[in-house]
């Protein structure tokens, strides 16, 4: 693996965020005005569910819109022969997805730190040290992982972006409704014990809590989410070596 | 033709594609050499299987069948050792539209490994060359067709390739733009070997030392362009075309 490849790929996927409008929204404006409006729609403790309550899982569902923002990403330069022309140089497949993944690292951590500066801004109150609120960023990095493999996943199947972004939904929705904010109930607890969001949220909701970082129930989760994430991701890059890339 | 100086040696190369009813054959058993420093042309209709040899030369497609040397680099077995000899510019311009001209060029520097004074020296002179460098720092979303095509020919051309595919550079372009293009491409034969598709009879004609001519995936002649004419007493390619094929070039679009 080559510094210099990957980090010509990370620079020219970060250009990419800041100068195409869609991305940029998607992926910084979007959890802002998110953050903002559930702040504030949520201020009222006499609703039932309180702003704390919610704010883990406002972490997750920024992150979990990069499935889409990725599967767009490869499909339309697929189309615009772009991987075709990068196939041709010396650079790996390692490089060109590690790469993609660092990239979509760094944005998440930009998502949270956006989330997480507004929700304290809005009266967000937490009990998490200093070490507690960098694991939660790390938990972040790691579903940022798994939605990378799940956008691979959604382009390898998808003929085109408009097909890609109709089709990641179906990784984005039972995650967004059964892994975030929203209450799990009996019955919807047998779906999200399959998605890598519900572990995210129940290990940050633990974090913000104060519990002990090495308390059962956080190791737990984070042991499943990295786990789940590198298999995911794994699947992801092999099924777009294999048809994605054609 | 002298073993060492032989830049590309192709043994029965063939390409088939299978779908429920048929079997298309893209490319059907061609077999020719290209000398270093030689500027060789691929010329036929399109679909003649142009641009699936290069596909298969430059390691992006396998063929079915024969073998390809780049460099003396076999494509299937030492595909890293052809990906450093090679540049390849693809007939649909790919570039990334959010980038400017530079930052596309550079980006490309990069992937090949280039050193960083090297890659910023190579952009400079090749953009003053394809009259570019007023427009490089421009988002190319807003490049006119020539300019994304002279770009696209840029790109192929950054890592300084021994061999460079060119799959239809000028195809799109203005024919004052195109006459420019011609002679950068000329230029570049004193260092390089340069293969070049086209279905354009004078480009063949003006710029080529040798040309192979493709039909239904099967190379029908070879030659410089000169010899072909007199052989075929025809007074251009097109009419040389005609003779063998009953057609003409143009028909097979």
């Amino acid at each position: 693996m080559e510094a210099q490849r990957i980090i010509a790929l990370i620079k020219m996927e970060l250009k990419k965020l800041i100068r195409e409008p869609a991305y940029l929204f998607l992926m910084l404006l979007f959890p802002a005005v998110l953050t903002l409006t559930f702040g504030l729609a949520f201020s009222d403790p006499s609703l039932g569910m309180s702003f704390d309550f919610m704010v883990p899982g406002l972490f997750a569902y920024a992150c979990i819109f990069i499935i889409m923002t990725i599967a767009q990403s490869f499909t339309d330069n697929r189309a615009a022969g772009l991987l075709k022309r990068m196939n041709t140089t010396p650079m790996t497949s390692g490089e060109f997805m590690g790469s993609h993944i660092i990239s979509n690292m760094i944005i998440a951590i930009f998502q949270v730190l956006i989330v997480f500066i507004l929700s304290i801004l809005m009266g967000f109150s937490h009990n998490a040290d200093a070490v507690g609120i960098l694991l939660a960023f790390l938990v972040i990095a790691l579903l940022s992982l798994s939605s990378v493999g799940l956008g691979l996943i959604t382009a390898s199947i998808s003929k085109n972006s408009g097909t890609a972004t109709g089709l990641s939904f179906i990784f984005i929705l039972p995650q967004m409704f059964f892994g975030t904010f929203i209450p799990v109930t009996n019955s919807t607890r047998l779906i999200a014990m399959f998605l890598p969001s519900y572990y995210v949220t129940d290990a940050l909701k633990s974090i913000f809590n104060g519990d002990s970082l090495l308390s059962a129930n956080i190791l737990i989760d984070f042991a499943f989410i990295s786990i789940v994430s590198i298999i995911i991701v794994i699947i992801g890059i092999q099924l777009f070596k294999k048809f994605g890339n054609k | 033709m002298e073993r060492d100086n032989i830049a590309i040696e192709v043994r029965n190369l063939k390409k088939y594609f299978k779908n429920k009813f048929e079997t298309v054959k893209a490319v059907d058993g061609i077999s020719f050499n290209i000398k270093n420093g030689e500027l060789f042309g691929f010329l036929g209709p399109n679909g003649a299987g142009k641009t699936t040899t290069i596909n298969i030369l430059s390691g992006l497609l396998k063929p079915t069948e024969g073998t390809a040397l780049i460099g003396g680099n076999d494509v299937l077995k030492e595909l890293n050792k052809v990906k450093a000899l090679i540049g390849i510019c693809p007939q649909e311009p790919a570039i990334f539209k959010f980038l400017n001209a530079r930052e596309n060029i550079e980006l490309f520097g990069n992937l090949y490994s280039m050193p960083k004074e090297k890659i910023k020296e190579r952009t400079q002179n090749l953009l003053k060359k394809l009259d570019l460098l007023e427009a490089s720092k421009r988002k190319t979303k807003g490049y006119s067709g020539g300019m994304i095509r002279r770009l696209n020919l840029i790109i192929a051309l950054i890592n300084d390739p021994k061999i460079a595919f060119l799959d239809e550079p000028t195809v799109g372009m203005d024919p004052r733009a195109r006459r420019s293009t011609w002679e950068f491409i000329r230029d570049l034969k004193n260092d390089k070997t340069i293969i070049l598709t086209t279905h354009y009879i004078e480009e063949a004609e003006a710029i080529c030392d040798r040309v192979a001519i493709i039909d239904y995936g099967k190379l029908i002649e070879i030659g410089s362009p000169k010899e072909l004419m007199e052989k075929y007493e025809a007074e251009n390619l097109e009419k040389v075309f005609m003779k063998i094929t009953g057609r003409r070039i143009m028909e097979g679009m």
